[in-house]
């Protein structure tokens, strides 16, 4: 049989019977569209909180006081017994292929200016902050190169805090009151806007030392540094356990590479995206019942024909082959219809939630579709079969 | 016609052909059952974590120090604040009329030695309040003793698994440890309530506040934990807590107070929130496994063409038709689904014997939800081939053989 | 009493017209014995489909017992098909999956008739027609005779006052035709209008009035 009028045949089966065709592969429609929006979605969400998470860069390190891992919290919410210093920053500081070290001291108080007030998050930093979580910063400048020990009483506002402590006026070179103690304000930021729910413009950013001695604490909550873009994370990351380890006598902090927590996240997201696909593969399950269904109700509707095929010399392996094709053909179609639903459902989701833009994955794509052809193959083999092993005679007993 | 009739005769014309009546019923089985199953495991997930968070305590606020402005954001978790929530704070809670106890606690972590082994543990520095506060249980010895919260005994009380790892098998009981620079004697040891969101008292280390105080030097306090005499007296403890921390604060609200009611309401609605759309997405399948219903069932009037002329030419109205092929696709949704259910139980009796630790069952409304679902998608996918039936002309339907 | 008045009755085959009934008028009373025939496509079956109230004229009117059954809407002529007029094919339309019991009982029960009450009157309909020990089978297991006797059993229980057979013997044997067509003239002498359509001439001569349809028209009508 010439290979076009394979598809001929089988194609004209499938229209003979418009109405039903049309709905077993809507089944399989339905599903591979779910398959293909779940994963879209899922796609887009991991890409949203990937970008989330590097926009502070990618060649960031973080250190936390203490070892404790099995709370599953930061060492920097609770007290410790030995605490991250200054000083430490500075010994950091001096390592090879170190761009800059941060020294992050956070808070909670009272920011008053004039008769206004708000409370916001108090972050003390050093003036490498800017750089090593690419700040941008909107009017004046960031904090200054002060020495650590001994910083001059600046702040600067994040746009929030901006915005409701002084609205259109100027804020450059007024003196606000951050609990009890006064500072100049010598530069805004541009809105970084929200991650992970933290409002990072509902912020102010002071010398660590002013926020440390605000704050009564001794001690640093974080120690990020920035390394050179060609250096390994975790190269890098041993060199900064030995230097603390000489220092401390100890390993009494935590060390966490952006490289290894976006593993880890990518990890779970991609673990996340496929879980959704596969709950979305449950109506393609069903819609390959359907065409299972539909197959073997065809065969028996056309018994005869398949008496009078056999009668007229077509092998068995042809009769399968037909079958066959007339399965996979109605799930092809279905697929591609499937995918349409799902790139235009991404698609209307991304227009009603810009934030969180679907990310069509192609290669989900196309194994989705892959997956409907195959689905329509395994539906397809036991009706097929069946017509292929009919008698002739008794097949065409049937008409 | 009487509903027994119609019941009888659509039950045989569905069932009259067996291989694809069973297939529209596994089709239907599969769906429902998914969706069953994953309504159950959200609702059992949601169970868990709502228990989990009762047993820290009943009628509990919780006072942070700091306060955030950002609505909707998360309340100042982390961090210090220029004012220390401190142990004079926490008492001056106590006058309070609605509050039956409160308990300070300052929360650290530190390494615990005893000769040669060493671990890193969670200290917590608290009083003997925190015993009926957080519905601890002791499997030796006895609790923090009561007192003067300013006193620092040496005196501490020591979870399970951190009992086993620093004693082995051997009684720890009036034993010593060294906890940073300083001793303590065990005086008991927490029965293992294993983990209860994320803290895990199994390896933790109780002192009194006031030696945590000393051993972190710090006189700031990380929680306080307030228990209101009655689930009617929360709100009003909660006013009085800010307004006692406002006057001992100058005027200043600086504090974040969170009710166990509004976090559990929380939890309630984000797993609430979670299963629903997990059992939106199963049930997609449904939606494919009702157009496969109406699809055999299209097939089915054109196939039984001739005994639909033959009913109306024995007086059946459109009306009756219609029911009958409605009543056949309801009845084989129906089937479907009580597969399903029973699919999905068996199922959820097996994920609750392979993980005993979880309270996994079928969720109560189950049934309820897999007969609605099965009423709605044998009637709503059943419509358009009864209708089909309803509408054929009786002469040109007999006409044909 | 039955009066069919200028019926007219069209069909749409593909792009032609196919004229099935033209001006067709006829009477009939009470326990006529009516045969009608023609040849193939003369428009016997159309005819009897209208008789039937399985098919509505373009134009004319159909009186039935003083009603004017051809301007009754869906509902009311199920109601009288059901009460006053019983069917009986050449393919005798029995539903396969039903016993004969059950078969015969289909009209009780779409008239909603409870299951009691049809036990004894399906059992004597088995028993008048020899059927007694052939409720329990399915069509599949009778004999084409029996399937037919089957089929008339389930014509006359609602009591009508119509049968209208059409090719009644059309798929039997011969003695089986003869059969059948004595329990046809027996109900009709009981006082049951019976309407027939045959080709089969000497089936039709036994008929009290012959009806010779050609071409859509009744071309003449003989008696006795």
């Amino acid at each position: 049989m010439q290979i076009q009028d394979f598809f001929r045949y089988t194609f004209n089966g499938i229209r003979a019977q418009r109405l039903r065709s049309f709905l077993t592969t809507l089944g399989i429609a339905v599903g591979i569209g779910a398959v293909v929006l779940l994963t879209s979605l899922g796609e887009g969400l991991h890409r949203f909180v990937l970008a989330e998470f590097t926009q502070f860069g990618t060649n960031l390190i973080a250190i936390n006081p203490g070892k404790v891992t099995t709370h599953g919290v930061s060492g920097a919410l609770l007290s410790n017994v030995r605490p991250l210093t200054i000083e430490d920053t500075a010994i950091l500081k001096q390592l090879p292929q170190i761009l800059d070290v941060v020294s992050v001291v956070q808070g909670n108080g009272a920011i008053k200016a004039g008769g206004r007030q708000r409370r916001a998050t108090i972050y003390g930093v050093d003036a490498s902050a800017a750089r090593v979580w690419k700040f941008a910063v909107a009017a004046g400048r960031f904090l200054p190169d002060d020495p650590p020990r001994s910083a001059r009483s600046f702040v600067v506002l994040g746009s929030k805090v901006r915005q409701e402590l002084f609205g259109s006026n100027q804020a450059l070179g007024m003196r606000i009151r951050i609990g009890g103690e006064l500072f100049r304000v010598i530069g805004s930021m541009e809105s970084k806007g929200q991650m992970l729910g933290f409002d990072l413009d509902d912020a102010v950013y002071i010398p660590a030392a002013k926020a440390m001695a605000l704050f009564n604490r001794e001690s640093l909550m974080e120690i990020d540094l920035l390394h050179t873009a060609g250096s390994s994370s975790s190269v890098v990351a041993e060199k900064v356990r030995k230097a603390l380890q000489a220092r401390h006598g100890k390993e009494d902090f935590t060390i966490t590479t952006q490289e290894k927590m976006l593993e880890i996240l990518g990890g779970v997201l991609n673990t996340l995206t496929i879980a959704v696909g596969a709950l979305g593969g449950i109506s393609l399950l069903v819609g390959g019942v359907g065409i299972l269904t539909i197959m073997s109700i065809t065969v028996n509707e056309r018994t005869g024909e398949i008496g009078l095929l056999r009668a007229m010399g077509v092998e068995q392996s042809q009769i399968l082959t037909l079958f066959l094709g007339e399965a996979v053909l109605l799930a092809a179609i279905g697929g591609l219809a499937g995918l349409g639903l799902g790139v235009g459902g991404s698609w209307l989701f991304s227009l009603a939630v810009p934030a969180l833009p679907a990310h069509i994955s192609w290669t989900y794509v196309a194994s989705a579709e892959l997956l409907a052809a195959f689905v329509g193959l395994l539906a397809g083999v036991l009706p097929a079969r069946r017509a292929a092993r009919l008698h002739p005679v008794e097949a065409l007993r049937a008409e | 016609m009487q509903i027994r009739d119609i019941l009888s005769f659509s039950l045989l014309a569905a069932t009259a052909n067996r291989g694809r009546t069973l297939l529209m019923l596994l089709a239907m089985a599969i769906a429902v059952s998914s969706v069953v199953v994953l309504i159950s495991l959200g609702d059992s997930a949601r169970h868990y974590v709502i228990d989990q968070f009762s047993t820290l305590g009943t009628n509990l606020l919780i006072v942070l120090p700091g306060r955030s402005e950002t609505t909707g954001g998360p309340p100042p978790l982390l961090g210090a604040t220029p004012r220390d929530l401190t142990l004079a704070d926490a008492m001056a809670l106590n006058r309070a009329r609605t509050v039956r106890r409160i308990t300070p606690i300052i929360a650290g972590s530190a390494p615990i030695s005893v000769r040669s082994l060493e671990r890193e543990m969670l200290v917590l520095g608290s009083t003997s309040e925190l015993y009926e506060i957080r519905h601890l249980a002791l499997s030796q010895g006895s609790f923090l003793p009561p007192g003067e919260p300013t006193r620092a005994e040496a005196v501490c009380v020591i979870g399970q698994k951190g009992k086993k790892e620093l004693f082995g098998n051997q009684p720890a009981i009036g034993r010593w440890l060294r906890i940073g620079d300083r001793r303590f004697r065990v005086i008991g040891v927490l029965s293992s309530s294993g983990v209860s969101l994320g803290e895990d008292l199994g390896e933790v280390v109780i002192i009194p506040v006031a030696a945590a105080q000393a051993l972190f030097n710090t006189s700031s306090l990380f929680r306080i934990l307030v228990e209101a005499t009655s689930p009617e007296g929360i709100e009003q403890t909660r006013k009085s807590i800010l307004d006692t921390i406002r006057v001992r604060h100058e005027g200043e609200d600086d504090i974040t107070v969170i009710t166990q009611d509004a976090v559990l309401t929380t939890f309630d609605r984000i797993f609430k929130a979670l299963t629903l759309s997990v059992a939106g997405i199963a049930a997609i399948s449904l939606v494919v496994a009702g157009i496969m219903i109406m699809n055999v069932m299209l097939v089915a009037v054109s196939n039984r063409r001739a005994e639909i002329g033959l009913l109306k030419a024995l007086g059946a109205s459109r009306t009756q038709i219609l029911g009958l092929f409605l009543t056949e696709s309801t009845i084989l949704s129906s089937i479907g689904a009580g597969i399903g259910l029973v699919l999905a139980l068996l199922g959820m009796r097996l994920a609750a014997f392979l993980f005993p630790q979880f309270p996994l069952q079928l969720a109560p409304w189950s049934s309820a939800i897999s007969l609605g679902v099965a009423l709605i998608t044998g009637v709503v996918f059943g419509v358009l081939p009864a209708r089909r039936a309803a509408d054929l002309e009786p002469a040109f339907a007999l006409m044909r053989r | 009493m039955i009066s069919l008045q200028n019926i007219e009755r069209i069909f749409q085959v593909g792009d032609e017209e196919v004229h099935a009934l033209r001006d067709v008028s006829m009477t009939a009373t009470d326990g006529d014995h009516i045969a009608i025939m023609g040849p193939s496509g003369s428009g016997k079956s159309s005819l009897l489909n209208i008789l039937g109230l399985l098919d509505r004229p373009d134009t004319g009117s159909y009186e039935l017992d003083g009603v004017k059954v051809s301007e009754l809407d869906e509902k009311e002529q199920a109601r009288i098909r059901r009460h006053k007029i019983g069917f009986v094919f050449q393919f005798f339309h029995l539903v396969p999956r039903l016993t004969a019991f059950d078969n015969i009982a289909l009209p009780l029960m779409l008239a909603g008739m409870k299951q009691d009450e049809r036990q004894a009157r399906v059992t004597a309909a088995l028993a008048a027609f020899g059927l007694g020990n052939r409720a329990q089978h399915r069509p599949d297991q009778l004999s084409g005779g029996q399937r037919q006797r089957v089929a008339i059993a389930r014509a006359t229980i609602m009591q009508p006052s119509v049968i209208l057979a059409d090719e009644p013997t059309g798929n039997l044997d011969r003695n089986s035709g003869i059969e059948v067509v004595e329990i046809l003239e027996e109900l009709n002498r009981q006082g049951i209008t019976l309407i027939m359509v045959t080709h089969d001439p000497e089936l039709g001569r036994r008929a009290q009035r012959q009806i010779l349809m050609v071409d859509g028209r009744i071309e003449r009508e003989a008696e006795g």
